[in-house]
């Protein structure tokens, strides 16, 4: 092995590192200097103090944003995880052929060619007072009022995590389990396991890199979004990324930069607890 | 439990196939109401009731709108999501194969492009748009949103390519060798051609999360606006169902590619059989 | 002016001006007429050609790069310019948010912002634009006094507020400081301004509005919706905070922070008892919001109400007692500009100014910044329903074409100066905005 200072390896990773360096190291960097410099309504004013990050840790708004952000993050967390890992393990131990299983995998994808900004407007259509959902319960003589909570709502903004990011569970899983060798399940089978005891003792424990790649995937994502939280909470709701949004709409760039490095701290210890439980780069 | 052997379906079969099908149901919703809606009549609005039942917005999408403009914007975001899919898919493969051996500095980088995929997006587009701000660079699509694409988009395809290289054979490499080949035509007879496949994948996912990135465009696309951020702008003024006709042509157009995909495949797979 | 679209007009507006007390005694064979000019404008804009100012013929084929909001930057007007003077204009949309930022944080990226006058207090500071030379324009003379010296007529109070006039004029050509006075240097050549109050569904909310309190009325819990702009939404909730009586100001315009964090409190208050469905930052997201019926009662733009009133469902623009809140845009030059675009940028302002846009910008519900040339581009029934406030004697069509009102219908507010003569606050930066946007954020995550 070459282990030396320059090696075609290192000419090899040259383009994304480059990459890298220029559109995320040094980004980085300019928000964490930004995030200690004054401004006013217009202007930024380059110095070093410690408001930005004071008002931050000390504000109601913060801890606030935070609570709202773990909740829709924990509660898409599970359904996702639950959702996707039973999509996943039909589609690798029910679907016979490969050609069904792609096929039916394509299916999923097909719904994420669409303009997400298009999808997330025709969601009040479908769950507006007046909406289909509505308009069907109420002709089946299921409920005699609208269901209010069905838009604009904590339950609308986790519906849409739900729709946009089960798939990013599914996708991983799916790949762990196509590669339990099925001769470990017969084994199981012929020892008397039971289907749950196979399905907590056998599958679950092999597909654990699939599911937290998976869980990084939804939990970050979920962390940083400021889209669908504005949309699906009609402007009601905030989570951190929408603050973070807001400030910057307001040219507050340097409260906006000190949100930022705390999100970005926040999600990068959640992410090391994650890697200390699986070494991601062995189980791809 | 699922017998991969004998016929008889289990019970859990049949939930979960409810399960799956509500799940499509799910997921399609939106979809559907949008080809509902996108037959509006000329007078219809973005919700229902429908208001007349018309093909007038599939007609209206190719004649210029009040506001904004989905040509340009529209070939933007083409050229970029072509630009930004060629480099992923080489600079990809390019990273793919120097993993495949131990390099100073790689879990470093590992990392790092690990990072670029979780850093929250804003805060990608935020830093980008100050940085280009604080050099006194204006910002393009093509130059400042084709780097934040790229740190979107680069991730996936070196993940992609270590799940792929994972599981490579070097066997296969090491008998071409033995028989004489050089490097690089093992490279590009034996390994391209084994992992095209997982390559067209790449392209695919750096051409579809390029065409629909938004939150990283938001503050580097510069003077002109790719299609997301030129259908957000529209929303400052009436939107007609004639967003909902983009969606659904969308929608038809690429379940055709992927039919025509499929059917390709098949096809080429009996031809091999046959051989 | 063609001669087509004179005689057409003429004898209607003879008729209109011989008896304006009694309408109904136009002849019917003038009002077809009005009628057929009408809809040579609206769907024409072609047919007339001939233009009487001549453009200057050296700034063909200058490019320029406009952005603003999806309120102005119409694709018409980009086709209209290339035609009278040749220029091509780039219009990029953008939503609220963006606007102002594009505008500091990338200079570089457009020729002409189309912003509004709030923001143009924290941009033009900045120092990312010029001032425009008045005396370069032919039809600066014709701008309304209220974007002058704040009055709509001489003898009119000066709203509360970020007033245009307050932010449109500077010292001097390299002056970044605000002028208390009119001067020769101006920042922003106003184009574009409105109205706005609350707009209802009068099928839905069963009662008569009259102020602004009632959109907390408890009758429409879960049913209400302000703008979540915070420099917008602040005058909203003052304006309704005021009519309650649960706060007085010195100067809505211009908060202290114990005013702000009591209007906010109110703000919070509501929004614990559920009484908002959502809140709009959008054009559009009014418009569904609305529409759906999600909506019965929230503070609206004109055209919006006009928007749902075409697909076929009944919406009001309510004038209440407390006035309207009122804003106002414009276009400013980017400092870059030099030479020939700079020439052109002006010829091409001096024409927004000289009266097609302003006629089409009418009959989408919002106002011309000078009112007098937009008159001649738009026939006597137009005129008198959108400014005169008069029962419209032919259909009134949007500038598509589409019918917007039938025959017989009053605009809602009446006319302009009932509706402009009666705004009580501007939309507007104070000095405490930091704080202000804070206290808007704590009620957003509340």
């Amino acid at each position: 092995m070459n282990r030396g200072l320059l090696s075609v390896s290192h000419l090899q990773a040259l383009p994304l590192s480059l990459t890298l360096l220029m559109f995320l190291v040094f980004p980085i960097a300019v928000i964490i200097i930004v995030s200690f410099w004054d401004y006013d309504s217009y202007q930024l004013i380059p110095g070093f103090i410690l408001d930005n990050y004071q008002y931050l840790l000390t504000s109601s708004v913060t801890w606030q944003a935070y609570l709202n952000t773990f909740k829709y993050a924990i509660s898409t967390w599970l359904i996702t995880l639950v959702l996707g890992f039973s999509i996943a393990y039909y589609l690798a131990f029910h679907i016979r052929t490969t050609r069904m299983q792609t096929l039916l995998f394509m299916l999923c994808t097909i719904p994420f060619f669409t303009s997400n900004i298009i999808r997330m407007i025709s969601w009040i259509p479908l769950l507006g007072r007046n909406g289909m959902v509505n308009s069907f319960l109420l002709s089946t003589g299921l409920i005699e009022q609208p269901l209010e909570f069905l838009l604009y709502s904590d339950f609308s903004i986790i519906l849409a995590y739900v729709h946009l990011y089960t798939l990013f569970m599914v996708t991983p899983i799916f790949n762990t389990m196509m590669r339990i060798d099925r001769r470990l399940i017969e084994a199981a089978r012929d020892a008397g396991a039971a289907p749950w005891q196979i399905l907590l003792m056998v599958i679950v424990p092999l597909c654990k890199s699939g599911i937290l790649i998976g869980s990084i995937f939804v939990l970050t994502m979920v962390m940083g979004d400021f889209v669908t939280v504005s949309i699906m909470g009609g402007g009601l709701h905030a989570s951190v990324g929408l603050i973070i949004k807001n400030e910057i709409s307001l040219l507050q760039y340097p409260a906006a930069a000190a949100s930022a490095v705390v999100l970005l701290i926040t999600v990068l210890i959640m992410l090391m607890v994650m890697f200390r439980l699986v070494d991601i780069r062995k189980e791809l | 439990m699922a017998r991969t052997t004998g016929n008889r379906r289990p019970r859990s079969f049949y939930w979960l196939t409810a399960l799956f099908a509500l799940f499509m149901l799910f997921l399609y919703g939106p979809t559907l109401t949008i080809g509902i809606l996108s037959f509006q009549g000329p007078n219809g609005g973005l919700t229902f009731p429908m208001n007349g039942v018309s093909l007038y917005w599939f007609h209206n999408l190719f004649t210029e709108q009040q506001v904004g403009d989905f040509g340009g914007s529209f070939t933007r975001s083409l050229l970029l999501g072509v630009g930004v899919m060629l480099c992923t898919t080489v600079f990809s493969l390019l990273a793919g194969f120097a993993y495949r051996r131990r390099f100073a500095g790689s879990n470093t980088l590992f990392y790092l492009t690990l990072a670029s995929l979780i850093i929250p997006s804003i805060l990608i587009s935020l830093g980008i748009g100050l940085m280009f701000d604080r050099l006194g660079w204006a910002p393009h699509w093509y130059s400042s949103a084709f780097g934040a694409h790229l740190t979107w988009t680069l991730p996936f395809g070196l993940l992609i390519m270590f799940a792929v290289f994972n599981r490579f054979n070097p066997s296969f490499e090491a008998a071409a060798r033995d028989l004489g080949a050089s490097h690089w035509q093992t490279v590009r007879l034996i390994v391209l051609p084994l992992i095209a496949p997982s390559l067209l994948g790449v392209a695919l996912f750096g051409l579809t999360l390029s065409y629909d990135e938004f939150a990283r465009t938001l503050m580097v696309s510069g003077s002109f606006n790719t299609l997301p951020l030129e259908l957000f702008g529209m929303t400052t003024n009436v939107t007609t169902p004639v967003l909902y006709a983009l969606g659904t042509l969308t929608t038809v157009f690429s379940f055709a590619v992927i039919t025509l995909i499929v059917v390709l495949m098949s096809v080429s797979r009996q031809r091999q059989q046959h051989h | 002016m063609t001669q087509q679209y004179d005689e057409a007009t003429t004898p209607a507006a003879a008729s209109a001006e011989a008896d304006t007390s009694n309408s109904s005694l136009i002849s019917r064979r003038s009002l077809i007429k009005g009628a057929g000019a009408l809809s040579a404008v609206a769907v024409g804009s072609g047919a007339i050609t001939g233009f009487p100012m001549i453009w200057a013929q050296n700034i063909k084929n200058v490019t320029l790069r406009q952005f603003g909001t999806g309120v102005s930057n119409l694709n018409d007007i980009a086709k209209k310019a290339k035609e009278d003077l040749g220029i091509n204009l780039e219009l990029t949309a953008l939503d609220s948010d963006a606007v102002a930022q594009r505008a500091v944080t990338q200079p570089n990226s457009y020729d002409i912002a189309d912003i509004e006058y709030w923001i143009c207090k924290k941009v033009f500071p900045a120092g990312v634009m010029q001032p425009m030379n008045v005396e370069r324009m032919k039809n600066f003379s014709k701008i309304s006094p209220l974007f002058i010296n704040g009055k709509l007529t001489p003898d009119s109070k000066i709203a509360q507020g970020t007033a245009p006039h307050t932010v449109g004029f500077v010292e001097s050509a390299d002056s970044k400081t605000f002028a208390k006075e009119p001067t020769q240097w101006m920042t922003l050549i106003p184009t574009i301004y409105n109205a706005d109050t609350l707009g209802i569904r009068p099928d839905l909310v069963g009662r008569d509005i009259t102020t602004w309190a009632d959109i907390m009325d408890p009758a429409f819990k879960g049913k209400a919706s302000i703008l979540n702009i915070p420099a917008i939404g602040i005058m909203d909730a003052a304006m309704i905070a005021e009519a309650m009586g649960k706060v007085s100001y010195g100067d809505k315009g211009n908060m202290t922070k114990e005013e702000i964090d009591k209007t906010i409190g109110l703000l919070m208050e509501a929004k614990k008892a559920s009484q908002f469905r959502a809140f709009w930052k959008s054009f559009d997201e009014s418009v569904n919001l609305m529409a759906s019926g999600e909506v019965v009662i929230q503070s609206m733009w004109s055209p919006a109400v006009a928007a749902v009133r075409s697909r076929g469902i009944a919406c009001k623009y309510q004038p209440l007692k407390e006035g309207y809140r009122a804003w106002g845009g414009g276009l400013g030059l980017a400092k870059h500009l030099t030479g020939l675009e700079l020439d052109a940028a002006y010829e091409y302002i001096d024409w927004y100014l000289s009266g097609w846009v302003g006629a089409y910008l009418n009959r989408q519900g919002y106002y011309s910044a000078a009112p007098e040339t937009a008159k001649n581009f738009m026939s006597a029934d137009e005129w008198g329903y959108w400014m005169e406030g008069k029962a419209a004697a032919g259909d009134i069509l949007s500038p598509e074409g589409k019918v917007m009102e039938k025959a017989g219908a009053v605009r809602d507010g009446g006319s302009y100066a009932e509706r402009m003569g009666h705004v009580a606050c501007w939309n507007s930066v104070m000095d405490e905005n930091k704080y202000m946007v804070r206290k808007w954020n704590e009620f957003i995550v509340s």
